[in-house]
């Protein structure tokens, strides 16, 4: 029976070779995309479920209550993780981890090592990072202990064997010696790290205090809990620990911490508090719905075409019910015959997945998978593929073995309004979506221009920048540095700086002065620099004045803060914070000056209080202002300089628009292919369209003929043809604006710099969408319109 | 062996209703060959839907084999279809998509009957047509006598035992038409099948034992 059902199967694609082709097209496409989505996905969630004593590691976070204002933090203070492993029997280990990076000298060449972690000796048993040479125990115990990827120690070492060999660290300053191999770490770890340097080395090795700065946060806390605690009674038992331990300290400085625990598993997706790599719940839902919408375009089409043209397959159904099937019978022959074509683009998709999978790991900025089939979901894939085969299918099965042999078989059964509405509601449903999808488009990229351009308080455009890594912190050098450059053509300006925009920043404990009078602490950003920075970038003072070399206790003693610290300490006018006192990392003074809020992060983050000081000793990076035209001769002369300071550093520049608009990646990324998916459901509606215009034509042949006999022009048939669909796209259209408008609203709020979602956006895709349906019935109904009805109406 | 006790058709029109069929009384018997005749629009066709189950009748009683038919539920129906009743249609319904072959095993697929025996038994309809040459041809490949006769080839291969015909030689011309009904005459005679035909004509009709006139829904 069954190989009779697929025997007429394939007898009927190839016999309506049109519409087999389009239907499988459009099965195709929207499987592949389904697919590729259902991969990365899959990715996504897969984040740190690869540790084996996953179910029982949490990451420690802070909550930090000033009287102004809560910080939610990612990270603890040093002496928190090793306190409470100490006071809870329930926790078994504890690891801090510290990013960091490194310039590891290696012969004559110097590497600029970005992922390094510095960590407890515990890691490597709390974590399933496997090592494969070196004592899971050892690895990490002695100072200046270094425990390298598998690709790393063949960067550095080749095949020889790298155990007890030592690497220079941060020209020549320390000498690292290699403990352990580690495998490479998957992608899908929310700890990207090639390197892992041993904790002792900061305390032990360099003296740092770990044990005792309760209130210096930078460490990333891990808890492993013995199997069967309960981490929530864990929590609960925090606030007591930390009234303990420092609730004087919280006290004096009016800072109050609570710590959180949150699993491991939920550090990269759920938290809302930062990680080293963070994913996007947003985009992970977004994909899903785009990839459902997609399958949906195509699982319409092949409805809609299906219903459409039944009444081509009714005789069939009268007959073989006189003949004696069952409806089930029926049914199931149609199912089948859809489960073929499903069966069929599956295999299409498989190697269509397989042949995008580089374009596609390039489009989503990280290798989600090399071979489709070296992953389990291929599975999936083919469920999906079944699914989707029976979904498509079902409905016009249903339709299709209930038509009655009778009315069939009496042949005054020509065309059906069954499924008509149905039909219609599925269009405006189709184009709906792509409408969504369409708008959804020109708001990311208007969002995405709007934080390119958008006025950012500084000036980014021709800032050259190099780091002063590597040059001894002494400041007659750096007076030297910067007057040598000065004196390069092409030069602008130069400042010196802790930080720039874009770049990372420190933040330090501070107390600053109230509107009461009262001295609030508080973590507070900070920016280092020298008294040309504000000039250079263009920073506008409003209120008092800058910092200058001109007045001597402007070095030591003056601070410039911007308009959202005046906000956060009760000033109602910057003119007020003028004059006040300040107390930051062993410097007392007043506040100079307040100047304009300036976008230092990217445009998803608010502005917060920072504040600005001279303190060579922080001094980091170099900006230099250079003319555009002589830009290659600048970096050129900067280049050298540098490597005549310091012969055992690395050179390294970037232009401070360059690093400023990187921060964007993740959002073009997610243009591009909210972009791609668009263009993708677009081309299936397309082909769906197409499909039942191409069926009605054929349908509405002689009424063609007709009308054209009786005198009607082409545009009054292009027009008959098409209004009945273009009425349904202005359907769609209404449907799509609030629920798209909802959308992107939600997908905004992620900036805290926006645009408005202007209607016209609205219109614009509206327009589109109309625009692309004439297009596509067009190719059919033009041809219908311009043939000679003689020779339609003779057929008859 | 067919016993219809006051049937009666209509169809909803509008508010009122479109009488087919008024209290038609009829029984036929085993291994009869009928003819019912009338003008078009009389309703002889609905009868004979009526009769072949493919329609039921708005009032009155149908019994097949001495049992109720409106009692049956679907699957009892669609047993008695199978194994009971052969249909033939005057434009042949022939599924496009299968040869000659496939066709008519089609009916055999549908009785479950195991692929050794179905293809004795499509070989022996085949044989004794003499279209075994043509098994492997698309209807659209015959002329119209033929596709006909693969049509009633396939009404008997399942062994019914009645046949209904709906004017089965209407697209024919006269030559293919005497065939047709030579046919019928020996499935009747020689197999013993019950035949019940639709028919214009009173050449065809004649080959019947007996002829019911329809008239305005009545047995005249």
């Amino acid at each position: 029976m069954i190989r009779n059902y697929l025997k007429i199967a394939w007898r009927n694609i190839r016999k309506q070779k049109f519409y087999a082709i389009l239907n499988i097209l459009g099965l195709t496409i929207g499987m592949t995309c389904c697919f590729l989505i259902f991969m990365y996905v899959r990715f996504e969630l897969s984040y740190d479920t690869f540790h084996k004593q996953g179910d029982h590691i949490y990451r420690v976070v802070t909550d930090v209550k000033t009287p102004t204002e809560l910080i939610e933090s990612g990270i603890t203070s040093m002496p928190m993780g090793p306190n409470i492993n100490a006071d809870f029997p329930e926790v078994k280990a504890c690891v801090r981890i510290l990013q960091d990076d490194m310039l590891v000298l290696a012969g004559e060449n110097k590497y600029h090592e970005s992922k390094v972690l510095v960590a407890d000796s515990g890691f490597f048993s709390m974590f399933s990072f496997p090592l494969i040479r070196g004592d899971i125990k050892r690895v990490l115990a002695e100072p200046f202990s270094l425990v390298l990827s598998e690709s790393k120690a063949k960067k550095y070492f080749g095949n020889a064997d790298p155990i007890g060999k030592t690497l220079e660290v941060e020209g020549k300053k320390y000498t690292m010696k290699v403990t352990g191999i580690m495998k490479d770490i998957p992608e899908n770890s929310h700890l990207p790290f090639d390197m892992v340097v041993s904790m002792t080395t900061a305390s032990k090795g360099l003296g740092v205090d770990l044990e005792n700065s309760w209130g210096n946060f930078g460490a990333m806390t891990y808890l492993l809990l013995e199997p069967g605690a309960d981490a929530t009674k864990l929590e609960r038992k925090l606030p007591d620990f930390m009234e303990r331990h420092v609730g004087k300290m919280m006290k004096t400085s009016n800072m109050y911490y609570t710590l959180h625990l949150e699993r491991l598993k939920d550090v990269y997706m759920t938290s809302k508090k930062t990680a080293p790599v963070k994913g996007s719940v947003t985009n992970v839902y977004i994909f899903s719905f785009i990839a459902l919408f997609i399958m949906l375009i195509a699982v319409i089409n092949f409805v809609n075409l299906a219903t459409a043209r039944a009444t081509e397959r009714a005789r069939e159904v009268g007959v073989r019910k006189a003949v004696g099937a069952y409806e089930g019978q029926l049914t199931l022959q149609f199912l089948c015959e859809t489960l073929v074509l499903a069966l069929v683009a599956f295999v299409l998709s498989l190697v269509l997945c397989q042949l995008l999978l580089p374009a596609f790991n390039m489009l989503s900025g990280k290798e989600i998978a090399r071979y489709i089939f070296a992953n389990a979901a291929v599975i999936w894939f083919f469920l999906i593929a079944v699914a989707t085969g029976l979904l498509a299918g079902i409905y016009p099965a249903v339709v299709l073995s209930s038509y009655k042999p009778v009315v069939v078989l009496k042949g005054a059964f020509s065309s059906s309004t069954k499924g008509l509405f149905l039909r219609q509601g599925l269009v405006i449903l189709q184009f709906a979506i792509t409408i969504i999808l369409i708008a959804g488009v020109l708001i990311v990229y208007h969002q995405l221009t709007y934080m390119q351009e958008k006025d950012l308080g500084f000036k980014k455009e021709q800032q050259l920048v190099i780091e002063l890594r590597g040059i001894e912190k002494k400041e007659d050098k750096w007076v030297n540095i910067k007057q040598e450059i000065l004196q390069m053509p092409g030069v602008t300006g130069v400042t010196l700086s802790s930080s720039i925009p874009s770049r990372e920043h420190s933040s330090a404990y501070s107390k600053m002065e109230m509107k009461s009078g009262e001295m609030q602490a508080s973590n507070i950003d900070v920016y280092f620099v020298d008294f040309d920075f504000i000039k250079q970038y263009g920073i506008k003072v409003i209120a008092g004045r800058d910092i200058s070399g001109q007045m001597g206790t402007d070095s030591t003693r003056a601070m410039l803060v911007n308009e959202a610290t005046v906000k956060s300490l009760g000033y109602s006018k910057p003119e007020d914070i003028v004059g006040k006192r300040f107390s930051q990392w062993g410097r007392d003074g007043k506040v100079v000056g307040v100047v304009k809020n300036f976008n230092y992060h990217s445009l998803r983050d608010d502005i917060h209080p920072l504040t600005i000081r001279f303190e060579p000793g922080s001094f980091e990076l170099v900006t230099i202002g250079v003319r555009p035209e002589q830009a290659k001769k600048v970096v050129a002369g900067v280049e050298s300089l540098y490597n005549r300071y310091a012969p055992d550093g690395r050179f390294e520049y970037f232009f401070v628009d360059d690093a400023f608009n990187r921060q964007y990646g993740n959002e073009e990324r997610f243009g591009r292919l909210v972009l791609t998916a668009t263009l993708l459901a677009i081309s299936l509606a397309v082909l769906g369209l197409l499909g039942l215009i191409s069926y009605i034509v054929i349908q509405r042949t002689k009424e063609i003929g007709i009308r054209k006999v009786l005198g009607a022009s082409v545009g009054s048939i292009l027009f008959l043809l098409s209004k009945d669909f273009l009425k349904l796209v202005l359907i769609a259209l209404l449907i799509a604006m609030p629920l798209s408008w909802y959308l992107m609203y939600q997908w905004l709020q992620e900036f805290a710099y926006r645009i408005n979602i202007h209607w016209s956006v609205f219109l614009l895709a509206g327009a589109l969408a109309l625009i692309i349906a004439f297009l596509a019935m067009s190719l059919q109904t033009v041809r219908a319109a311009l043939s000679n009805p003689v020779r339609s109406l003779r057929t008859e | 062996m067919i016993q219809l006790k006051h049937v009666s058709k209509h169809y909803p029109v509008g508010f009122g209703k479109h009488e087919i069929l008024n209290d038609i009384d009829l029984t036929i018997f085993e291994g009869e060959f009928v003819s019912i005749m009338g003008p078009s629009g009389s309703g002889k066709s609905t009868l004979l839907h009526i009769l072949g189950l493919l329609e039921e009748p708005s009032r009155g009683e149908y019994l097949f084999e001495g049992e109720s038919v409106h009692k049956m539920n679907e699957k009892k129906r669609t047993q008695l279809h199978r194994g009971a009743i052969g249909f033939v249609f005057q434009a042949y319904h022939l599924i496009d998509e299968l040869t000659v072959y496939e066709n008519i095993e089609t009916p055999l697929l549908y009785k479950n009957v195991p692929a050794s025996e179905r293809k004795s038994r499509v070989a022996d309809v085949l044989d004794r047509f003499n279209i075994v040459a043509k098994k492997d041809l698309f209807p659209n490949q015959l002329s119209g006598g033929q596709q006909q006769l693969v049509g009633i080839a396939r009404a008997i291969v399942a062994e019914p035992r009645v046949i209904l015909a709906d004017e089965p030689t209407g697209n024919l011309h006269s030559d293919q038409a005497k065939e047709i009904m030579e046919l019928f005459k020996l499935l009747n005679e020689k197999d013993k099948i019950t035949i019940i035909q639709v028919t214009h004509s009173d050449v065809n009709a004649a080959y019947g034992h007996r002829i019911i006139q329809i008239r305005d829904g009545k047995i005249a």
